[in-house]
């Protein structure tokens, strides 16, 4: 591709990025109600812990586990600066919002560069458990310090919602992975992941490379992190607890480690797979529960099982078989549960299914992993290319049949 | 000034002395073979000039400057590339990935502009590319470029990790056995390509390999190691007739 080629389609991204960011502004905000918009904006946050998580675990292979601590570090740091500046200095609240940012970046990056330091020495399961600790401790730190407020926590001024700036750091932040994968830079960071001594006798700067990936992730979950206090005006150490370490772990595990794609997809959905029951808020009979879990039993296995033995060269029939046999196993779920219902104690225990939103989430994870133990989109990115592949494949496969 | 040398060079690990005073020069030219029975410290003499382990004692020079204590990524930034015996390929990355990774060590652009994905990265992303193609060429894996290296046939694998180790533009290079697993004709095939990367491409070779008939047949020059000792230097036919050789190999026609 020729260069002019190239920068005109960058121009173009930049953009269309910009236009989506406020797009979204202008339509989410008013349009929608408050929780809504909320969520959306949430989304964006968790979109870019999770592409920024996987530019350390799922490209450069360095398994942490402590992404919470540096959202935490971003919001706290942002939200001291922003405080002592605010009462002073009479800005207009995006330009807080980007000194925010940058604060939160800054410190989160000095701790990515502590916690980078013992992957030097560490691998696997040593350096996840030290992640992890790292985490913990510096939100006990927080939580016993009393000017920040403590376990009651910290008020943060300007309180400031920006749908637009918080997509806007997504955007940025998977341009920056996807830019850095496309350039021969990123090839050091995936040989670090596949062979460390081998990347290092092919001349790779092992060191730099994880510290280099460390500092970088850190910086956009900081980033996000400052948004996050800023959108809520008040921040608490329970918001940063193990459990959004884990959600986003999961969303790159999920999503295909390595994937920025994977990361994008997983991050925005997975967070929001959660909240769906808040937003339609039904009730489950304990008989449909049982008819739902035991179908999608069904569905895992006999996915694995009939794939392994079904040999159909015709793709489209295989696909039609294999669809036909889903929908027909979620049917059958459906009527055994109705029936089920019809047995006075399965048809009177009901639960609400906002309650149980983490077990659905725990169920769906299961499912995926078993089907699809490498995440989502694998090693897999999306691109107009990959498009274009699929759509000619379908085009001779018609021609064919 | 010869290109490397060896002085005295030892490694002890705990009781087991792996290489023991172990010397030898290495001219640029050079075909070298490093020969011996299995466990006779071949592939640790390896590590100890690539940088993985340093020498408990003794001295290891490249163009008159000591290598020892420097880390791998410096040893192969002024020259020294290596394969490995148990093949360390980046499996999930194609063929040409991973000969760009070998390449990537000449880069010029910083990595912030990698970020940014600049013309200049760009540029220089495809050039790479273009010298890593090139260098699949020599080693005739063209045709498996896109396919991931932990797809490819063994034989395909050893001579991947060859082009890989090329690419970072080596004075000296260190292969650790290349032929093991191949068929005499790929063994036919890897002699051409050796012969290639010495007269065409001007690097001095130093090479491990346990196939005799291929080493007598390749090398120029040839040190013999015997738990962890070097029991004999010289050409083919020397160490060929070297009684300590044929004992060290004792009943194996050598
Ligand atoms: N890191 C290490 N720690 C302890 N012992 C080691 C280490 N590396 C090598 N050794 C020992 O050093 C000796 C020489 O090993 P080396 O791998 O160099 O043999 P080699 O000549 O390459 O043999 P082969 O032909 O089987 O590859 C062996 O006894 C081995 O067990
Ligand atoms: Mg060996």
């Amino acid at each position: 591709m020729s260069l002019s080629k190239i920068l005109g389609t960058r121009a173009l991204s930049v953009v269309l990025a910009i236009a989506f960011c406020f797009g979204l502004d202008a339509f989410v905000t008013g349009q929608l109600n408050e929780y809504v918009v909320r969520l959306v904006m949430l989304a964006g946050l968790y979109v870019t812990l999770s592409v920024s998580l996987n530019l350390i675990n799922g490209i450069t292979g360095q398994f942490s586990i402590g992404h919470a601590a540096f959202y935490m570090v971003g919001a706290y740091s942002a939200g001291i600066v922003s405080n002592a500046i605010y009462k002073t200095q009479p800005l207009a609240a995006p330009a807080y919002m980007i000194i925010s940012m940058l604060i939160g970046a800054v410190f989160a990056a000095i701790a990515g560069l502590i916690v980078g330091m013992p992957s030097l020495r560490l691998k696997g399961d040593y350096l996840a458990i030290v992640t992890l600790g790292f985490g913990e401790i510096i939100r006990i730190i927080v939580l016993n310090q009393n000017q920040w407020g403590g376990s009651y926590g910290y008020a943060i001024a300007p309180k400031y919602q920006a749908g637009w700036l918080i997509w806007l750091l997504a955007i940025i932040c998977i341009a920056t992975c996807r830019n850095l994968l496309k350039s021969a830079h990123g090839l050091a960071f995936l040989a670090v992941r596949e062979d460390e001594i081998a990347a290092q006798a092919m001349g790779v700067n092992v060191t730099k490379t994880k510290v280099v990936a460390f500092i970088v992730g850190a910086a956009f979950a900081g980033a996000a992190g400052a948004l996050f206090g800023h959108m809520e005006s008040f921040v608490n150490p329970d918001l940063f607890k193990m459990e959004v370490s884990f959600l986003v772990l999961t969303m790159v595990v999920l999503g295909g480690s390595g994937s920025i794609t994977g990361s994008v997809l997983a991050g925005a959905t997975l967070f929001i797979l959660p909240e769906l029951p808040r937003i339609v808020s039904f009730k489950m009979s304990l008989g449909l529960l049982l008819s739902v879990l035991l179908g999608i039993g069904v569905l895992v296995w006999m996915n694995r099982k009939f794939l392994e033995k079904y040999h159909e060269p015709d793709k489209v029939k295989r696909t039609l078989v294999v669809a036909g046999a889903n929908i027909g196993l979620v049917v059958l779920a459906i009527v055994v549960g109705k029936l089920l219902n019809n047995v006075p104690v399965f048809g009177t225990t009901n639960y609400d299914a906002n309650k149980i939103r983490y077990m659905i989430l725990a169920v769906v994870l299961l499912v995926i992993m078993l089907l699809k133990p490498t995440g989502l989109l694998g090693h897999h990115e999306f691109s107009w290319d990959w498009v274009k592949r699929v759509l000619n494949r379908n085009k001779t496969g018609e021609a064919s049949a | 000034m010869p290109l490397l040398c060896l002085k005295d060079a030892t490694i002890k690990f705990g009781g087991l002395t792996a290489v023991n005073k172990v010397c030898f020069d290495i001219e640029k030219g050079d075909l070298f073979g490093l020969i011996g029975p299995n466990g006779a410290g071949k592939t640790t003499c390896f590590n100890l000039i690539t940088g993985v382990y340093e020498p408990t004692s003794g001295d290891i020079d490249f163009l008159g400057t000591r290598i020892c204590g420097m880390a791998p990524n410096k040893i192969a930034e002024i020259g020294i590339c290596r394969t490995f015996q148990n093949i360390r390929l980046f499996g999930t990355l194609s063929a040409l990935e991973n000969v760009m990774v070998g390449a990537y060590l000449r880069h010029k652009t910083s990595l912030l502009g990698g970020f940014m994905l600049t013309p200049a990265v760009i540029k220089e992303t495809a050039e790479l590319r273009k010298k890593a193609m090139e260098l699949l060429s020599v080693v005739n894996l063209t045709d498996v470029a896109n396919s991931r290296a932990c797809d490819l046939s063994y034989g395909k694998q050893r001579r991947l990790e060859i082009a890989r180790a090329m690419a970072t533009d080596p004075k000296l290079i260190l292969l650790d056995e290349p032929a093991a697993g191949m068929n005499p004709y790929e063994k036919d095939e890897l002699r051409s390509v050796v012969f290639k990367i010495r007269d065409d491409y001007e690097k001095t070779v130093l090479l491990i390999e346990h196939d005799m008939k291929f080493v007598m047949g390749l090398c120029e020059k040839i040190v013999v190691l015997d738990h962890g000792e070097e029991i004999a230097y010289g050409d083919p036919s020397e160490i060929r007739n070297n009684p300590k050789v044929i004992e060290a190999y004792l009943g194996e026609p050598v």
